[in-house]
Formats: structure tokens, sequence, C-alpha cells
């Protein structure tokens, strides 16, 4: 009797691979079908077959790898940047009771602003530069990084700095190992949404107008009605995207090592 | 004081006769009249009330009372975890003006670093007072070996039994030789059996180390088994109430639990607690 249930919840297991396997397939097919098929209007709604040949175009003319470089450069350095400030000044305000005072309030009232709305001021302040679109990005990744830092370094246990104050654990060490280190199961959940928070604001920035990138092609694509080459755009940027995400939590899992 | 009708049997549990004073010269810690006083929204909490102690060196005192008494924050003073509100706290002849390696501690919860191997976390005392890494892990592997840990040595904390991170936790304290360890319930979250065995450890290792040694606990046998003194604080404010030797022989051994010798000495002593705590209590009625 266990043995039936053991075997029909084994079938059951196997069914749903299955499915799981072809749910994309379907959904391409389906897609494909109903832009054949003149229900839609094709030129809106192309079907995945014109989406695949305009992303080879896109990759046979070069321009490719120039805007994923573009995009990726962006999304990288600011995410670092924005990273990096957020973690030093998390520590400081989280460790010290003046820095914080100085910074959180200010810190609280700027980081509920949607980096978005950003925009025209960057405009404003850098043009159409790469600066600009690498503030976008800091901004956006800084707060998040900031918030889940100074938290941490707030909710290590007292305990860890009071057996490290017993051992003649110098100040410097304090900070550098047992709050940083206490810190960081919080502080890898902050870059982790900081990971798409940083291609949010990717997308902002190019569409502010850029000379490449993935999002400023999609943009190009979409005023020249080629909505196959805007949905293979779509597609590079949701690929890119779970594929960082992917990696961090990779990473991230290392990250926290002794667990 | 002692029941006139259990005449001094084998009460080897006497009223410390030359119980050390905080004037006595070559004590290791005195404690001089110290106050502490916390700050909570409602007002002051006095926690630790006028204490006066001394310990001399090699000695181990244990510190029972109940729950909320100012054990802990009496031994954190003597930590220089925690500074006085009036009185004085001094360690080898210096003020504890905060934590120093000379004084070692052991908390309820291990609190090792969970990021650190059990070798590491051992090491951590020898690396921060500035020795190199070869003599910080040689340090550690004589002290892995002490506790019987061999084996677990590259070993993360969480993977460790409560019993065997406690271990960690002494041998951690114990990395810096301090002159004087300090231990809060050490054996307080673990369970019977395993504090057994805990204590029997202890017992061995003390013949080893040469540290003085303060031990609070809520437990009346694993004081008198444990210690040469038994300090006895009132309910809050947290006062001393007695200061009574153990004449116990040593070695000892968690065996002498069930010897009737034993038990009758700890009779007297819990006679002793609670004819103080109904003092205490009647005390308090006629205040109020
Ligand atoms: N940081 C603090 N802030 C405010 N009050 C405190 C603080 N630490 C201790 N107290 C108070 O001081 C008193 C003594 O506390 P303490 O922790 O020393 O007691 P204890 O004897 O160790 O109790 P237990 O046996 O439960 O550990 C208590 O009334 C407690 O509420
Ligand atoms: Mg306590």
């Amino acid at each position: 009797m266990s043995v039936g249930r053991r075997s029909r919840a084994n079938a059951a297991g196997r069914l749903s691979v299955l499915v799981g396997v072809l749910s994309v397939p379907t959904f391409v097919g389906v897609w494909e079908l109903i832009a054949r098929s003149r229900i839609v209007n094709a030129v809106l709604f192309p079907p995945p077959s014109t989406v695949a040949v305009a992303v080879l175009d896109w990759i046979h003319s070069g321009q490719f790898f120039g805007d994923l470089s573009a995009s990726l450069f962006r999304v990288t350095a600011g995410f670092l940047i924005g990273a990096t400030g957020g973690i030093v000044l998390g520590v400081l305000t989280g460790e010290f009771r003046l820095v914080s005072s100085l910074l959180s309030p200010l810190f609280h009232i700027l980081r509920p602003i949607p980096p978005i709305a950003f925009v025209p001021i960057v405009i404003l302040w850098f043009g159409l530069s790469e600066a600009g679109k690498l503030f976008l990005v800091v901004w956006g990744v800084f707060f998040t990084v900031w918030l889940a830092t100074h938290i941490g370094v707030q909710k290590v246990d007292r305990g860890l700095i009071r057996a490290a104050l017993m051992l003649g654990t110098p100040r410097r060490q304090m900070l550098s190992e047992i709050v940083l280190l206490g810190a960081l199961p919080y502080i890898v959940v902050g870059l982790r949404t900081a990971v798409s928070i940083s291609f949010y604001t990717l997308v902002a920035a190019e569409l502010a107008g850029a000379f490449a990138g993935i999002v400023y092609r999609i943009e190009i694509a979409q005023q020249n009605m080629q909505t196959g080459q805007v949905m293979g755009g779509l597609a590079a940027l949701g690929l890119l995207s779970f594929v960082a995400d992917r990696s961090f939590a990779a990473i991230a899992e290392r990250a926290v090592w002794w667990r | 004081m002692h029941n006139p009708l259990r005449p001094a049997l084998p009460l080897r549990l006497v009223d410390a006769p030359p119980a050390p004073s905080s004037t006595t010269p070559q004590a290791i810690i005195r404690v001089e009249d110290l106050s502490i006083v916390f700050d909570v929204p409602r007002g002051q909490v006095i926690a630790v009330d006028r204490v006066s102690l001394a310990v001399m060196p090699g000695e181990f005192v244990s510190l029972v009372g109940p729950s909320g008494c100012g054990k802990s924050t009496l031994l954190n003073a003597m930590a220089g975890l925690e500074q006085p509100f009036e009185g004085l706290v001094t360690v080898a002849g210096e003020s504890m003006l905060g934590p120093r390696p000379d004084v070692g501690m052991v908390f309820q919860q291990p609190h090792l670093f969970p990021w650190k191997s059990v070798r590491r976390n051992i090491a951590h005392g020898p690396r921060a007072l500035g020795k190199s890494k070869a003599e910080a892990l040689r340090i550690a592997d004589d002290l892995i070996e002490m506790i019987g840990l061999t084996k677990f040595a590259n070993a993360y904390p969480h993977t460790l039994s409560g019993g065997m991170q406690q271990r960690v936790a002494i041998a951690r304290a114990l990395a810096n030789q301090p002159r004087v360890l300090l231990m809060d319930e050490p054996f307080g979250a673990l369970d019977a059996q395993t504090r057994a065995v805990m204590q029997d450890n202890l017992l061995e290792l003390r013949g080893r180390i040469n540290a003085t040694i303060v031990f609070v606990t809520h437990d009346i046998d694993e004081a008198i088994l444990l210690s040469d003194r038994v300090l006895i604080m009132s309910a809050g404010p947290g006062r001393i109430l007695r200061d009574l030797s153990v004449g116990l022989p040593r070695p000892r051994s968690s065996a002498i639990l069930t010897d009737p010798a034993y038990l009758a000495l700890k009779r007297d002593c819990l006679d002793l607690i609670r004819s103080e705590g109904r003092k205490a209590f009647e005390q308090m009625e006629t205040v109020a």
C-alpha cells in the first residue's frame, strides 16, 4: 500500500517535470499560432520566429555586443560603487550614534524617492553622459545596501561583541571582523535586492537618453516600429537579469560560508 | 544561623572564619562598596547595592542567588563590562576600567564566532593580543586537546552540541591565560546529564590551570561541588547575605552529590537560604 502510494507520488513527480519542460515551448508555440492566425496585428504582435530573426540580425550587425557591454558596464560599475558605499556607510551609521544622527535622517528622507524620479535632474546635472547613468544605478543600489547594512550592524549579537571585548579584540578588528561578519547575513540579503534594483535603474538611465545599451536599442526599435526587435531586447534584458540574480544567489550562498 | 537542633554534624559548611575582606592585601579581586544602578524608562534600578568582597588568588568562589538579584551585573563589573555607580572593583590591584585580557569570561551562551572554526575561535584571543598566527594556533591546539575536541578542531560552532560549544568557549577564554576566569551560569543552558559531565570537566581542568574562578549559578549543588566559598546573594537590590566556606576535600567529582555528608551539608545551606529569604521577606513587610 505504501509502495503504491510512493509509486503514485513518483508518477506525479515525473508528470510535473514533464509539464515543466514543456511549459516554455508550449507558450512559444501558442504565441506563434496566434500571431500567424491574423487574429491579432502581426506588426504589433509578431510571432516568435520574427523575434528570433530580429535577434539574429542584432547579433550579426555587431550592435548586440556593444549594447550588451554598455549595459553590463553600467549595472556592474554602478552596483559595485553603490554597494561599497552602502556597506561602508551602513557600518558607520550602525555602529556610531553620532554618524547615525548626522546621516540617517537624511538617508531616510532620500531613500523612499524612486530613483527613476531623479532622471530629470540627472539630465540637468550630467546631460547624457555616462556619469549620469552610473549615478542613477549607484543611487538605487546605495540606499538598499545602506539600510540592510545599518540594520544588520545593529542586530549583531551583543554577546559576540562582549565576548570579543573580553578577548582583547582591538577596535579596528571589532569593526572589520566582528561587526561586519556579524551583519553579513543581512548585508547579503540587501545586496541581492540591490541586484534587481540596479536593473530597474538601468532601464530608467538608458530610456533617459543613451548612445548604446540594451534598453536604448529597445527604445530605438520602438521608434522604428520594429516590434520584433523590441521583444528581442526585452528577452535579452530578462535573460541578463535572470543570470545576474542566479549568479548572485550562488555567490551569496558561499558568502556566508559558515552556514 | 545554624539550626541548634541539628548539631554541626559533618558540617564542613561554615561561615568562612577568616573570610578575606575587601581590605585583605593579598586578594586578587577586590570589590569595595560597589553599587551599580541602571537607568530605566521609569527611573533607576539598583542592581548591586553596596557589595564588598574579596577573592584570594587560586580560589574558586560561587555566587548564588535568586534570578534578577544582580549576579551577572556584579560579575560584569569584575569583567570591566559595567562601571561602578559607586565604589571600586580592582583585579590584581588595578581598577577595572574596561575589559582586560588578564580577566576572562565565559557567558551562559557560548557566543562563539560562527564564522570561525573551533581552532580559530580559540586562537582569536592570542591573535588579538598580537601573537603570531603559528603561536596562536599552537595554543589553540593544546587547549583543544585539553577539552577533548581534537576531532572537531576544524568544525564550525553550529555543528557542535551545546556542551561542546561551551567547552570551546571555556578554552577560548583560557587561551589568553587569564589570572581571573569569570563564569556566568556557564552550564545553565545545558541538560542535567551534560551539566554533570561539564562540572567534572571543570573540576579536572581546574587542576591544570591556576586561574582564580568566580562562578555564578542558580544551582546550589553545583556551587558546593565546585567551590571553596559560596556567596549567597539576596533578592534585589543585590547584596551579599552570607559568605560560606566549603570544606569538602578535593579532588571532588559529581559522585559526592549522593554522599550523605554532602546531603546534610546541602540541607543546611538551603535552610540558610530559606531563613534569610524569610527574613528579607519579613523586612519587606515591616517596611511596607
Ligand atoms: N542593562 C540593563 N538595563 C537595565 N536594567 C538592568 C540591566 N541589566 C540588568 N538590569 C537589572 O538589574 C537587575 C539585576 O540583573 P542581573 O542580570 O545582574 O541579575 P541576575 O542575578 O544575573 O539574574 P539571572 O539569575 O536571571 O541571570 C535586574 O533587576 C535587571 O532587571
Ligand atoms: Mg544573570
